[in-house]
């Protein structure tokens, strides 16, 4: 009788634990009419002996920020820690989040666990964090490079502020916004807000484009080369390095094959492409040119090894005739090469180009494997650094 | 029923039978690690070091050992007894010939406020400011390694353009590294008054002073200010007078004495080696003098062993080749090189650069 008793209140017990813990209530995050923002940190300067006062380029961003009576900041709606000099290559999958164990951020969303974008007219925008629309107040301070976050700083480490200002985000919009310096010589630093246009322009899915700007200070060029950072120190980036004059023509060629100045796709040799001005004021979009994916004849429409390389020359010189060495980096900053070839690690031999990862998207889809995809692609100049963002459509997954 | 008894019989029969296998084992006696519990306090742990004994000495002339033994924590910068060795102190006694107030100002300022290991300091950090006993802030600098090469550790910390020679050894009340130069820095002065202060460089002060240089060092800055004295400039043939006699306008006052100043920088002797290292470029710095075609390059020696460190100054018409060198000089005074004041640095410099009749305007 006893044992029944035990039994039977055991059984109650476990009904009610169950009921109990069955219990939960799930608050889905979720933002209301949403605008899509991506940042990059373009203050891609070296603290030299040239520079030693100079403020370490390692943000945060604070958007809303909550600041005390001292006009230190308390709190932020949103808040980008970490954000370090960003990547060469800003791939159109979010490559950052769960990978690797520093807390540096090349990029915000990069390695935030924030809510990211919808795929957008097949684009898929899993890079672009949501951020309210509407007007917003955003900061970005300067920080010391550790792992302390922002908040739990020393106050006198949250004095520095970069900029301080106001922008308005569009509901539904996708914007890339840059910090960057605007003037070498007065050091003057601010931000560059850019709304995308790709997911509303009519583009093929079988011709990879891409769009360039020149986002360089003002006279970096014409500094001495002595004094740049990355100079002679690092011939991976090519000719490069020593900045490009404000006003440049960009050829292409398609080469197919290893990663070697060798079999250019016919057609597709030394093209002009077009025009590039220096800019760090306006936030106009750049028309995108195109060349189809499967430009070399000889291409079974399934996949295809073409890469990239683009030529950027001095106006009124001539694509043909060169005047500049293929190994030096002092070309009167008239001539600079960037390769995109295979994942952008593999410099090509005796050159003097900048290397950034193919443009063509390579991977298993469907039964193929590996199955090529055209891409959108902007190509960003600052300083003595090239960087590349690939924005790609959803597609097929593979089958095994 | 019965079937019952018997199985609990057998389970305590089981259960007994371990328990004596368990105990039948041989129990070693377990020794647990104590923590140390004779670390000393601060000043203790310094007296009780031969080759601190100076600074030990100076804790005591200036009635801090209460204050360094206290709860903390903090970190102690000592420099050993080499360190004082050469600024002219060798003994315990020499420290009376000190004014006792700046002797204890000293002191605090080889103390920071906090621990600090060398774990707490950000890697490649440049010029980050800790603060002192005294009131003040010193520099700290680790060169950690060259950017992808982190298999191949430097790891060498400077405070103040000090070199540590031993970092991390635990204090009761905090940490304690060693360095191998005494922080010198005149706390209240500019470069200005620094300068007029030291009777060792008034010659230089006053060509200063001629060729319309001196008014500006009194100001924001950073200046870094590389000072020959007295003795260098006679030796070269220049005195007092000599400089008093000189038109300013016959003469480039940029190159004459403008080439011994650096605007708007902070360079520790140091900072060549640390910067070397975190930017794997090479340790010289070139930059043309204000408002002229002159280029000064500078480069800074770290000697192995002892990691004393020099620096030389080279004075040239031009960037790049061909040109011509002006003046080369070297120096290695420990005593004169890094002293911190208000707007900036001052550095012992045993050589002249340019010489009147080299600065000479030529129509």
């Amino acid at each position: 009788m006893l044992a029944l008793k035990i039994k039977y209140l055991g059984f109650c017990g476990l009904t009610l634990l169950l009921l109990v813990s069955g219990c939960k209530k799930i608050n889905y995050a979720k933002i209301d009419d949403p605008a899509y923002l991506r940042v990059f940190n373009n203050l891609n300067y070296e603290i030299g002996i040239i520079n030693k006062d100079e403020p370490i380029p390692f943000l945060t961003m604070l958007i809303d920020p909550v600041m005390d009576g001292k006009g230190i900041p308390v709190s932020a709606a949103i808040k980008g820690d970490y954000l370090d000099q960003r990547d060469p290559y800003a791939p159109p999958y979010p490559s950052h989040i769960g990978n690797g164990s520093s807390v540096n951020n090349p990029e915000y969303p990069g390695r935030q666990n924030v809510l990211v974008g919808p795929v957008v007219n097949g684009f898929d925008l899993s890079s672009w964090a949501q951020i309210p629309s509407g007007k917003h107040r955003v900061v970005f301070m300067f920080r010391p490079k550790n792992a302390i976050p922002f908040f739990s700083l020393e106050d006198k480490y949250k004095k520095s502020v970069l900029i301080d200002t106001s922008l308005v985000l569009d509901s539904k919009e996708v914007y890339t916004l840059h910090v960057l310096q605007k003037d070498v010589a007065t050091k003057e630093n601010g931000i560059l807000l850019r709304k995308e246009n790709f997911h509303k322009l009519s583009l093929s899915d079988s011709e990879v484009y891409v769009n360039f700007y020149n986002m360089s200070s003002k006279g970096f060029w014409q500094t001495d080369n002595a004094t740049k950072t990355g100079n002679g120190k690092n011939f991976d980036k090519g000719a490069l390095a020593n900045g490009i004059k404000d006003q440049m023509n960009i050829f292409y060629t398609l080469y197919k094959g290893a990663p070697e100045l060798k079999t250019a796709v016919a057609g597709y040799d030394r093209k002009l492409m077009a025009a590039l001005t220096r800019n760090t004021s306006t936030v106009e979009v750049s028309p995108y040119y195109s060349f189809p994916l499967f430009a070399d004849g000889d291409s079974n429409g399934i996949t295809t090894d073409m890469w990239q390389r683009f030529e950027l020359l001095a106006p009124g010189m001539d694509i043909n005739n060169i005047p500049y060495n293929f190994n030096t980096q002092d070309n009167d900053n008239s001539w600079a090469p960037i390769n995109c070839v295979l994942n952008g690690k593999t410099k090509l031999p005796n050159d003097n180009g900048a290397t950034l990862p193919n443009m063509v998207v390579n991977i298993h889809s469907g039964i193929y494997n590996p199955r090529s995809f055209a891409t959108v692609n902007t190509i960003e100049i600052v300083n003595g650094n090239v960087y590349l963002t690939t924005v790609q459509r959803k597609y097929a997954p593979p089958v095994y | 029923m019965k079937r019952k008894k018997s199985f609990h019989i057998f389970f305590l029969l089981v259960m007994t039978s371990l328990l004596s296998v368990l105990n039948a084992c041989k129990h070693n006696d377990l020794i647990v690690t104590k923590e140390n519990e004779n670390f000393r306090p601060a000043a203790d742990f310094i007296k009780n070091n031969y080759d601190l004994s100076l600074f030990a000495a100076a804790i005591e002339k200036s009635g801090l050992t209460a204050e360094l033994n206290a709860e903390g924590s903090f970190t102690v910068l000592v420099p050993d007894n080499a360190a004082f060795n050469a600024i002219g102190i060798k003994r315990a006694t020499d420290f009376d010939r000190m004014n006792s107030d700046s002797l204890k100002h000293l002191v605090r300022r080889h103390v920071l406020t906090q621990r600090l290991l060398f774990q707490d300091i950000p890697t490649n950090g440049i010029d980050i400011r800790y603060h002192t006993l005294a009131g003040t802030e010193v520099y700290c600098s680790l060169a950690s390694y060259s950017k992808g090469n982190s298999a191949y550790p430097v790891n060498e910390l400077y405070f103040n353009g000090s070199f540590v020679n031993r970092k991390d050894i635990t204090l009761s009340n905090g940490a304690l590294h060693v360095l191998n130069r005494v922080m010198k820095s005149s706390p209240g002065n500019t470069v200005q008054s620094f300068l007029a202060k030291s009777t060792q460089y008034s010659i230089f002060v006053s060509g200063l002073k001629k060729f319309g240089l001196w008014d500006q060092l009194a100001e924001g800055g950073p200046f870094t200010v590389y000072a020959p004295s007295n003795q260098e400039f006679e030796n070269a043939g220049l005195t007092e007078a000599m400089i008093a006699g000189l038109d300013p306008s016959l003469y480039y006052a940029q190159r004459l004495f403008g080439v011994y100043i650096l605007k708007k920088r902070h360079l520790f002797i140091s900072d060549f080696r640390v910067l070397s290292v975190v930017n794997e470029s090479e340790s010289n710095f070139n930059i043309p003098l204000e408002n002229d075609s002159w280029y000064i390059g500078i480069n800074s020696t770290k000697s192995f062993p002892g990691n004393v460190f020099s620096y030389a100054i080279s004075v040239t018409t031009a960037k790049d080749y061909p040109y011509d060198q002006i003046s080369n000089v070297s120096s290695s005074l420990q005593s004169g090189i890094d002293i911190v004041v208000e707007n900036g640095l001052v550095h012992d410099l045993q050589g002249i650069l340019v010489l009147p009749t080299q600065a000479l305007k030529q129509n």
